[in-house]
């Protein structure tokens, strides 16, 4: 665990120092007085990242050290649940997460919200309780959307459905 | 002065303006502890209200609002570990545990106590000390201001929990998203759309960091606990509690004091200081982070110590240290009244009432906290397997209405997602967010002062207040090491 945690930061900082910062951070042609130029600071961070990264995979090799760089079992937050079946829930929320976002200029804000919070009372297993569930499930959202369309005048998408159908 | 302070006591002791200050205190309370809602949005939604108010009523009215808000972030943090405010995010690392182990109850009595003792003691430090802390706020450039970030930065390593390294790896991170969007020259930074241009708010990292992680470790490991209700449990805390954490609520109180009047700090620095002054001079301190009392002593009286102090440049000099000072100056000015020195020769009577009326709405703050507390601990009955999905409503409406966009909302969930690695990875998500709003103020200061000196570093270590906190720096990061070398060993 230790020796993939310090890789994937060291590879993650990698990334944002030689890949992200030359295409996404400007360096103007001119800059005003002695003023540092935009990508001074990114790179000074991405860099240390990547010290530190480094040094997490160092550390992980000695076992003197070990405990420094890894201070936790990964199995004890993982507990003995299959690594299959933890990916499939996480696939699944994210999933949630991605539709809602996408079907959001479709469906609108509210009728989105309302198959998210059922998507998640289903993943939290909480769905066997169903009258409750459902009545939250559409009770909730309508109230947040009442409350912010009328106290904080909050313009919701609509949804192109519904405005196709006129509503 | 003291006569003045009694006129203006037979003033503001009306039966209209204690209702006033009652409802700002529920208000803020309430609306803080909403996920999604912050004291920002009650403070500008109620200033349209404030037009047709007698003008000391209504700038009490917003410092209610603010003050019930600042603490109101704190029971949500606490309950369900998705801090209202900023500045909250730091009594969730003790509170939330301490909810976790049955003690809703203590930590949010903890909570109030400690907020209301900062808050009055602000007050106190607005009415007597007002004017040399503003000459102090007057000194503090761009060199002074980086320093003291570098010395907010070393709470980093109070908050990393069992590895300092992984603290910093963390910090690192929360440094490298803040430079997302436009920086101070007009240069776009990593702006892969053309909504990154703005950068990332707040308010979606913060409550996306804490509680949309809590969502997704109970539908990945999901377990029986996920339908039980945590116990409400022995809500008092106990003299020797009090008595215990009483040192860290005073030093606290003046570190929310200090940080407070200096325009631009902020109640999250201030917080975050207090915590990590407090870790390190406690005895417990092995006990910070798993439900401390101590702690949430330590960040509530800092947060709402600002509440008080964060008036003094805003009252003494007209210069607004936040957005909320900044929508009170707009209430100043729309009732006629300029802040700044002139302000104590012009309107001294209704700064000697807006003063009392501080005083007076620190003791309501109690009554509210209490009186919500109790409505507030059954939240915690809730099963978290159907508590997280309504927090997770709650935070997306709360963060859409921010700015009417989704791009909040995409953050809200992607900085959930990020979260949940962090968690997976063992990465503590604390110092991401210290970083992370502490990181722009840093490099720009950083930037403006090299600028100043034509690109010479020694401007930086140049005056002694430069000199005050380099110091207090270098000295929390060797205590720290050696601490940490210690438990090495052991």
């Amino acid at each position: 665990m230790g020796i993939t945690r310090g890789l994937v930061i060291t590879v993650l900082f990698g990334i944002v120092l030689f890949l992200l910062i030359p295409a996404y951070v400007p360096r103007p042609r001119f800059i005003p007085g002695f003023a540092p130029p935009p990508d001074m600071w990114p790179r000074t961070v991405s860099m240390l990242g990547m010290a530190l990264g480094i040094l997490l995979v160092g550390l992980s090799f000695s076992r003197k050290t070990e405990v420094i760089a890894d201070p936790e079992d990964a199995s004890t937050i993982r507990g003995d649940t299959p690594l299959v079946t933890l990916l499939t829930r996480f696939g699944w929320t994210v999933l949630a997460f991605a539709l809602f976002i996408g079907s959001v200029m479709l469906l609108g804000f509210l009728l989105s919200s309302i198959l998210l919070l059922m998507a998640m009372l289903i993943l939290t297993g909480y769905w066997r309780h169903k009258v409750v569930a459902a009545i939250v499930a559409v009770a909730l959202p309508l109230v947040l959307y009442l409350f912010f369309s009328s106290a904080l005048n909050t313009r919701f998408p609509v949804g192109s459905l519904f405005k196709a159908i006129g509503i | 002065m003291l006569n003045d302070l009694l006129v203006a006591f037979q003033a503001v002791a009306t039966i209209e303006n204690f209702l006033i200050m009652a409802a700002g205190i529920w208000g803020g309370v309430i609306i803080g502890a909403i996920p999604g809602m912050t004291g920002t949005m009650a403070v500008t939604l109620a200033l349209p209200f404030t037009f047709y108010m007698q003008p000391i009523p209504s700038i009490l009215l917003l410092v209610a609002l603010y003050k019930g808000s600042t603490y109101g972030g704190s029971v949500s943090a606490i309950l369900i570990k998705t801090p209202g405010t900023a500045s909250a995010a730091c009594t969730t690392l003790d509170g939330y545990p301490l909810a976790q182990q049955g003690k809703a109850g203590k930590a949010l009595n903890m909570a109030l106590y400690s907020s209301c003792t900062g808050d009055f003691i602000s007050n106190l430090s607005l009415i007597f000390i007002a004017a040399p802390l503003a000459l102090l706020a007057l000194r503090i450039g761009p060199p002074e201001y980086f320093m003291l970030m570098i010395f907010a930065l070393t709470t980093v390593a109070g908050v990393s929990g069992r590895s300092l390294l992984l603290g910093l790896v963390s910090a690192c991170l929360g440094l490298l998203l803040a430079t997302v969007g436009e920086d101070m020259y007009g240069s776009f930074r990593f702006d892969l759309t053309v909504d990154m241009q703005s950068g990332l708010a707040v308010a979606p990292v913060l409550i996306g960091l804490f509680a949309i992680p809590e969502l997704l470790k109970i539908i990945v490991f999901r377990n029986n606990q996920s339908h039980k209700p945590m116990q409400l449990g022995d809500n008092r805390v106990t003299r020797d509690e009090l008595r215990r954490s009483l040192k860290a609520m005073l030093k606290g109180s003046m570190i929310g004091v200090v940080m407070g009047a200096i325009p631009g700090i902020g109640p999250s620095a201030a917080a975050f200081s207090s915590y990590g002054e407090a870790q390190r001079s406690s005895k417990n301190r092995e006990n910070f982070g798993k439900g401390e009392l101590e702690g949430i002593a330590a960040s509530e009286s800092a947060n709402n110590g600002c509440c008080g102090s964060t008036m003094i440049p805003l009252l003494a000099l007209g210069v607004p240290g936040d957005v909320i000072t900044g929508v009170m100056l707009g209430a100043f000015m729309i009732h006629g009244m300029t802040p700044g020195p002139m302000l104590f020769e012009n309107n001294l009577h209704e700064v000697y009432m807006l003063f009392i009326g501080m005083l007076f709405s620190s003791v309501l703050l109690f009554g509210a906290g209490k009186a919500t507390m109790r409505f507030f601990s059954h939240i915690s009955r809730i099963p978290p397997g159907l508590m997280a999905p309504i927090v997770l409503a709650l935070c997306v409406f709360g963060i859409f209405s921010i700015s009417n966009s989704m791009y909040d909302v995409i953050v809200l969930l992607a900085m959930g997602i990020f979260g949940f690695f962090m968690f997976l990875f063992a990465i503590p998500a604390a110092p991401f967010l210290i970083a992370f709003i502490l990181g722009p103020m840093l490099e720009e200061n950083l930037r403006r002062a090299l600028a100043l000196s034509r690109g010479d570093p020694s401007i930086l270590v140049s005056s002694p207040i430069t000199w005050l906190f380099a110091s207090l720096a270098i000295f929390v990061v060797v205590v720290t090491i050696r601490q940490q070398l210690k438990k090495a060993k052991v």
